[in-house]
């Protein structure tokens, strides 16, 4: 029950942010509600969701995978180079996802038969996988893309780019999967008491090992969105996107040692951070100040949940 | 079972990385056309040379120099092709050459501990090209100090930091940031009779090359009457940002004409944002000339972008270095001449690299 509230107290406060900066762009310029505005806000963060509902799994699970961003350009070039072959669509978008799954994979493994801390083995991991990408394209972008697989990226489906019904279609599955079936409640206990899971004879490896499995998958389907809607798949794609998903989730309620997840606070939270960049550009405003707004955000909302859980605690 | 498991793994990874040797390399080869008419490109080379033959002099032939080039980054197209035409023109010419990078375009830190280390090695002369105005100089310094001559190539170095610092500099070889952004400005304006609402995107904040293009563009557009700049955003030289950028100024700004990208991975992404939001009313401008760009130019997606050789930039550094380490002395710095690539002459231009 403390748990609900405290997620559901910040869940609340970010959605008031979101109103209120709403309510403030709308009064300040009449282009922010507009259908078309909207759209391009749920455009330009599709993948970004994507990448953070990952993130909500591996933080809640009580690991880190500093590698999203380095999976995603270098599962994307995997595409690019594939489809560049003259190959069928459907091939390319499956080498792409493959190859994420399976860098998802060699994080997940590394991380659980050495016992070495995820963040390191993923620091490692996110320069090997970037560094790959680099020389495998030598720096340089693999453009032009086949019509067809810009329309699984980034086709118009009710004057909607695909990628957000993809997002929106994984934020549908990962609510149950995390909150009703038994991996969700299997990779949450193992981040608040792995110790219990391993009493019931539960193999945790398995568990683990698949939410970077996962991160891979989502992280590879980000690649392909973002590479359909440029046109090119490039090696500093993604470059800090780990960052972007980490800073969502963690301003959504879910805490870094993992244990408890909130998805609903990461969608805002992904919403609240890029509805902030599309308000600045709107009015003109140097985006020097969207660091400064986000920092401020993140810190007001780790913040009052900390007080919150002390409050309760000390009663 | 832990061994055969971590066995496994490096054996795993192992596969994964000769796999990955084998891909195919997307090198960006030259257009295979002899057929072509080089008239132009001509023209154009021997004006470079004739305004480098101006302002370098006569240059001594090496004398068994060795010359050191620290630039920003391999992981990006532009620098990375410098590097090929730096080795390519040292090879011309009979020098020996090494160039070094940092590790990522942004980390001015690992940029100066390259230089550093490069200090301490025998070179005669080392070229550098700074991240930002004031990372290098204390590695500059160091060199001051071993006797080891000192060239800054494209974005400058901080002069009177530097001087702070005890530093100097031996030479300068560069290319007006501000003008690019002027000719582009210039020639955008040009094509708008009517005038209209403009827009830059501008790499990062800070980067030489990016506030040099930005302050060109910006003076231009300015003065312009009938030009209206509506939207100035950084979007780090990133092209997904640009993308974003692009369709949230059009949602503020649907009647923009124009818009001017620092660099051509920002103007391409500004293109994909307008064929998405179906406009093809907008002319793009860029920086770079990549090959992309080029074929961009050629479909009239871009309208134009600023070029200069690299092949001749790089041949022009190291005659630059040979003369200045057999002594010569040069107080002005050396200011490349640029072209205008636009659609109207972009067929002219295959063999220009």
């Amino acid at each position: 029950m403390k748990q609900f509230f405290r997620r559901r107290a910040t869940l609340w406060m970010l959605i008031g942010f979101c109103l209120l900066l709403g309510l403030f762009l709308g009064l300040r310029t009449g282009l922010f509600f507009t259908g078309k505005n909207i759209v391009n806000i749920l455009e330009a963060n599709s993948f970004k969701l994507l990448l953070a509902i990952g993130m909500t799994f591996i933080i809640a699970s009580g690991g880190i995978d500093l590698s999203v961003g380095s999976v995603l350009s270098l599962s994307a070039i995997f595409t690019a180079i594939t489809l560049k072959q003259g190959v069928p669509v459907w091939v390319g978008i499956s080498v792409g996802l493959l190859s994420g799954v399976l860098m998802g994979l060699i994080n997940g493994c590394l991380i659980h038969f050495t016992g070495i801390n995820a963040f390191i083995i993923t620091l490692g991991t996110s320069f090997l996988y970037r560094g790959l990408a680099l020389i495998v394209t030598r720096g340089t972008p693999v453009s032009k893309m086949p019509a067809a697989f810009r329309t699984f990226g980034c086709g118009d489906i009710l004057h909607i780019e695909s990628g957000v019904y993809m997002a929106l279609a994984a934020l549908l599955i990962a609510f149950p999967l995390l909150y009703k079936m038994r991996w969700g409640h299997y990779i949450t206990t193992l981040g608040g008491n792995p110790q219990a899971l391993r009493r019931c004879g539960v193999k945790t490896g398995m568990w683990r090992i698949s939410t970077y499995a996962v991160m891979g998958f989502l992280a590879a389907l980000a690649g392909i969105i973002i590479t359909s809607r440029l046109n090119s798949a490039e090696p500093n794609a993604g470059l800090n996107m780990e960052m972007d998903a980490i800073t969502a989730v963690i301003m959504g309620g879910t805490p870094l040692h993992g244990g408890s997840a909130s998805l609903a606070g990461t969608a805002v939270a992904v919403l609240l951070l890029g509805t902030i960049r599309n308000g600045l550009t709107l009015m003109s405003v140097s985006s020097y100040y969207q660091q400064f707004i986000t920092g401020a955000i993140l810190l007001c909302a780790v913040v009052t949940a900390e007080l919150r859980e002390r409050r309760r605690r000390l009663h | 079972m832990k061994k055969l498991v971590a066995l496994l793994l490096a054996a795993m990874m192992l596969l994964a990385m000769a796999a990955c040797g084998n891909e195919p390399q997307p090198t960006p080869t030259p257009d295979p056309t002899p057929a072509v008419d080089n008239t132009v490109v001509d023209e154009l080379y021997a004006a470079f040379d004739k305004s480098m033959a101006e302002q370098l002099g006569e240059t001594p032939a090496p004398n068994g120099e060795k010359i050191g080039a620290v630039i920003i980054s391999l992981s990006n197209q532009f620098w990375a092709n410098m590097k090929t035409c730096y080795e390519a023109a040292a090879e011309k010419l009979g020098v020996a050459i090494d160039v070094q990078t940092g590790t990522t375009e942004g980390d001015t830190q690992s940029q100066l501990e390259t230089l550093m280390t490069m200090a301490d090695m025998d070179y005669s002369v080392i070229i550098v090209s700074p991240i930002d105005g004031t990372n290098l100089i204390p590695g500059i310094v160091k060199c001051n100090e071993k006797g080891i001559k000192v060239i800054n190539l494209g974005p400058g170095v901080d002069t009177a930091a530097l001087a702070e610092a005890g530093g100097h500099l031996d030479g300068k070889i560069t290319v007006q940031f501000s003008d690019q952004g002027k000719i582009v400005a210039n020639d955008m304006i040009s094509r708008l009779p009517e005038g209209g609402e403009v827009a830059i995107l501008q790499g990062i904040a800070g980067a030489g090359q990016s506030e040099g293009r930005t302050a060109g563009a910006t003076a231009v557009f300015e003065a312009a009457e009938n030009i209206d700049l509506v939207a100035s955003v950084p979007c780090d030289w990133d092209a997904t940002k640009a993308y974003d950028t692009t369709k949230d100024i059009l949602t503020a700004h649907p009647n923009l004409k124009g818009i001017f990208a620092c660099n051509d991975v920002m103007a391409l992404a500004a293109v994909e944002a307008l064929t998405a939001e179906g406009r093809t009313d907008v002319l793009v401008y860029g920086v770079d000339f990549t090959a992309d760009a080029r074929e961009a130019l050629k479909a009239g997606t871009m309208t134009g972008t600023m070029s200069y050789s690299s092949v001749k930039y790089t041949e022009a550094a190291l005659k630059l270095a040979i003369a200045i380490a057999q002594g010569k002395e040069y107080t002005e710095p050396i200011y490349l001449p640029l072209t205008l690539v636009t659609v109207d002459n972009v067929a002219e231009l295959d063999n220009w690299a």
